[in-house]
C-alpha cells in the first residue's frame, strides 16, 4: 500500500467520520422529533349553537372562542397508539381521544386539545385528568372530571361542574353555577351570577363576587374553609352555620324582618340583613370555618 | 293553596300538621331545609302530643300526700279528730279522695290537681321523652343509613378492575377520595350517635353515603369501560 493511497484513505475515513459525526446526531434529532406528539388539525362548519362534546381519559383541554362559524380542534396525542376521533353530527361535533392497540398503558391514555369554538358554542367535557380550561365562551357547559382541575373565565353560561378532588376557578362567570367536590377547592372570583350552588366535602371554598339582587348563594362544605368577601353596597340576608366549627362575622347584621329563620340547635349559627337583604346566602359547615369578610 | 315560600309555607303549617300533604309544599320541602325542619318538629311535637293523650295518667300517691299536707298547712282542709290521732288509720288513696272531695271546694281542688299535673307531667315526662325521641331519631337513621351501608361495603369489595387497568393518576384521586368519604362518614355516624335529633348531622350523614354510591359508581363505570 503506498503512502499516497495510504494518505488517501486515511483522508477518506477521516472525511466519513465527519460525515458519520453529522448524520448521526441529525439522524438522532429525526427520529426523537417524530418520535414527539403528533399534531392533527381539524376544522368542522357549524350553525350558530353548536354543541361540542369532547371525552377524554388525561390531558390538558383549552378551549377559547372565536368569532368564526367553525370549530377548530388541535389535537395531541401522547403517542402514536392513541388516536383522537373528532366527528360532526350536524350541528354537534364529538371529540373523543382512543386506544389504537390493547397494549397502550393506561398512563399513556392522554392528549392535549387546543379548541377554537364559535362564541355561543354549548360545551360538554368530560376530562379525568389534567386541567380543563375555558375562556369568553357564552354557551352552557357542563365539566366532568376526577383529578382534573377546572378554570373557566368570562364565562356567562350555565356552567355545571362536577370533580372529584380538582379544583374549580371561575372568574368573572355570570351565569348560573353548580358545582360539587369531594376534595376540590373552589375559587369564585369577580362573579357576576345571581345563582350559585358549590359544595365541596373537604376542600375550601372563597367566594368574593357580587350578591345580585333576588340572587340565591348556597356555599357548602364538610371540613375547611367558606370565605365569602362582601362590600358596604352588597344588600343580602346571611344564613351561616357551622356544626362543630367557627362562624368568624365582619358584616353588621341586622335581624332578618322578611325571612323566618329556624335556629338550629346544634352549632354556630349566625342569621342576619345586611342593608336591604335582596340577595340569600346560605353558608353551610360540618367542622369547618365560616368566615364572612369585608372586601379589601 | 300554592305553596312557593316559606311564608307560604308558614301559612300552609296548620294543614300539614293536621296531615294535609300538598304537593307544592312537598317540593318546597325538599329544597328548603329550615322549612323541612319545622315540618319535622311539627310533626314530633304532634306525635308526642298524641302519645300522651293515649296514656292513663295516674299520679303517684306520694302526690296526694303532698298535695294534702300543703292544703293542710294553707288551712283549706282539716283532717277529723281521728285520722289525726291514729296515723296507722290511714285512709286509702280512694277514701281520702272521697273525704276530700266532700270537705274542700271544688275550684280549689281542681286547680291545685292540674298545677300538680302539669308540674309531674313536666318533671317526669321531659327527660323520659326526649331520651325517648333520641333513641327513635337514632333508630330511625340506622334504618334508614344499615342496609345503604351494607350494600355500598359489599359493593367495595368486589374487585371492579385491577390498578394496573387505570390511569394511576385517576386511579389515585379516586381511592384518597375514596379513604374521604368513608372518614366523612365515620365522623357523621359518630354525630348523629351523639346528637340524633341533630338535622344538620343527619343530612350530612345522607350526603356522605350518597357520595359515596356516586363515587363506586364512578369506579364501576371505569371498570365497565375497561372490560
Amino acid at each position: 500500500m503506498s503512502t499516497d493511497h495510504l494518505a488517501y484513505t486515511q483522508g477518506a475515513l477521516k472525511t466519513h467520520w465527519k460525515t458519520a459525526g453529522l448524520l448521526v446526531p441529525g439522524l438522532l434529532l429525526c427520529s426523537a422529533v417524530s418520535a414527539g406528539p403528533i399534531r392533527h388539525e381539524q376544522h368542522f362548519k357549524v350553525a350558530a349553537h353548536p354543541v361540542v362534546t369532547i371525552h377524554n381519559p388525561e390531558g390538558l383541554i383549552t378551549v377559547k372562542a372565536w368569532t368564526k362559524a367553525e370549530v377548530m380542534i388541535i389535537s395531541m396525542p401522547a403517542s402514536a397508539e392513541v388516536e383522537v376521533d373528532a366527528e360532526q353530527m350536524g350541528n354537534r361535533v364529538d371529540v373523543s381521544t382512543r386506544a389504537l392497540s390493547d397494549s397502550v398503558a393506561p398512563g399513556d391514555m392522554r392528549a392535549d386539545f387546543q379548541i377554537n369554538v364559535p362564541e355561543d358554542a354549548e360545551l360538554q367535557i368530560h376530562n379525568d385528568a389534567g386541567s380543563v380550561n375555558v375562556a369568553n365562551v357564552l354557551g352552557d357547559m357542563n365539566v366532568e372530571t376526577v383529578a382534573a382541575g377546572v378554570d373557566l373565565e368570562d364565562t356567562p353560561g350555565y356552567l355545571t361542574v362536577k370533580t372529584v378532588g380538582g379544583s374549580f376557578q371561575c372568574v368573572r362567570c355570570a351565569g348560573r353555577i353548580e358545582v360539587s367536590s369531594i376534595s376540590g377547592n373552589f375559587r369564585l372570583i369577580d362573579l357576576k351570577s345571581a345563582h350559585v350552588w358549590a359544595q365541596t366535602s373537604t376542600g375550601n371554598i372563597l367566594f368574593n363576587g357580587a350578591f345580585l339582587p333576588n340572587g340565591t348563594y348556597s356555599l357548602k362544605n364538610y371540613s375547611g374553609v367558606i370565605e365569602v368577601r362582601f362590600s358596604p353596597a352588597d344588600s343580602f340576608d346571611m344564613s351561616a352555620t357551622s356544626l362543630k366549627g367557627k362562624v368568624i362575622n365582619e358584616a353588621k347584621l341586622t335581624p332578618s324582618t322578611h325571612e323566618h329563620h329556624f335556629v338550629p340547635k346544634w352549632g354556630n349559627a349566625l342569621f342576619g340583613t345586611f342593608n336591604q337583604g335582596r340577595a340569600k346566602v346560605e353558608l353551610t359547615s360540618f367542622d369547618g370555618t365560616i368566615n364572612i369578610l369585608k372586601r379589601d | 293553596m300554592a305553596v312557593n315560600n316559606c311564608k307560604d309555607f308558614v301559612t300552609h303549617l296548620e294543614a300539614w300538621t293536621e296531615g294535609e300533604r300538598h304537593p307544592d309544599a312537598q317540593v318546597h320541602l325538599r329544597d328548603c331545609a329550615g322549612c323541612r325542619s319545622l315540618a319535622e318538629d311539627m310533626d314530633a311535637i304532634r306525635t308526642e302530643a298524641l302519645s300522651w293523650g293515649a296514656q292513663e295518667s295516674e299520679p303517684h300517691p306520694r302526690v296526694w300526700t303532698s298535695l294534702r299536707t300543703r292544703l293542710e298547712q294553707e288551712g283549706l282542709i282539716r283532717l277529723p279528730e281521728a285520722e289525726v290521732a291514729i296515723p296507722a288509720a290511714r285512709p286509702s288513696t280512694e277514701n281520702w279522695l272521697s273525704s276530700f272531695f266532700a270537705r274542700i271546694p271544688r275550684p280549689a281542688l281542681a286547680g291545685a290537681y292540674l298545677s300538680i299535673l302539669i308540674a309531674l307531667g313536666f318533671a317526669l315526662s321531659g327527660p323520659v321523652s326526649k331520651q325517648t325521641n333520641e333513641a327513635r331519631w337514632l333508630e330511625g337513621t340506622q334504618i334508614a343509613t344499615s342496609p345503604l351501608s351494607a350494600k355500598l361495603n359489599s359493593f367495595e369489595q368486589n374487585p371492579i378492575a385491577s390498578d394496573r387497568d387505570l390511569n394511576p393518576a385517576v386511579t389515585a384521586s379516586l381511592q384518597q377520595n375514596l379513604a374521604i368519604v368513608d372518614n366523612y362518614i365515620s365522623l357523621c355516624e359518630k354525630s348523629v350517635q351523639e346528637e340524633p335529633q341533630s338535622e344538620v348531622a343527619r343530612d350530612y350523614l345522607y350526603e356522605a353515603y350518597q357520595q359515596k354510591a356516586e363515587l363506586l359508581a364512578q369506579i364501576g363505570e371505569r371498570g365497565e369501560n375497561i372490560q
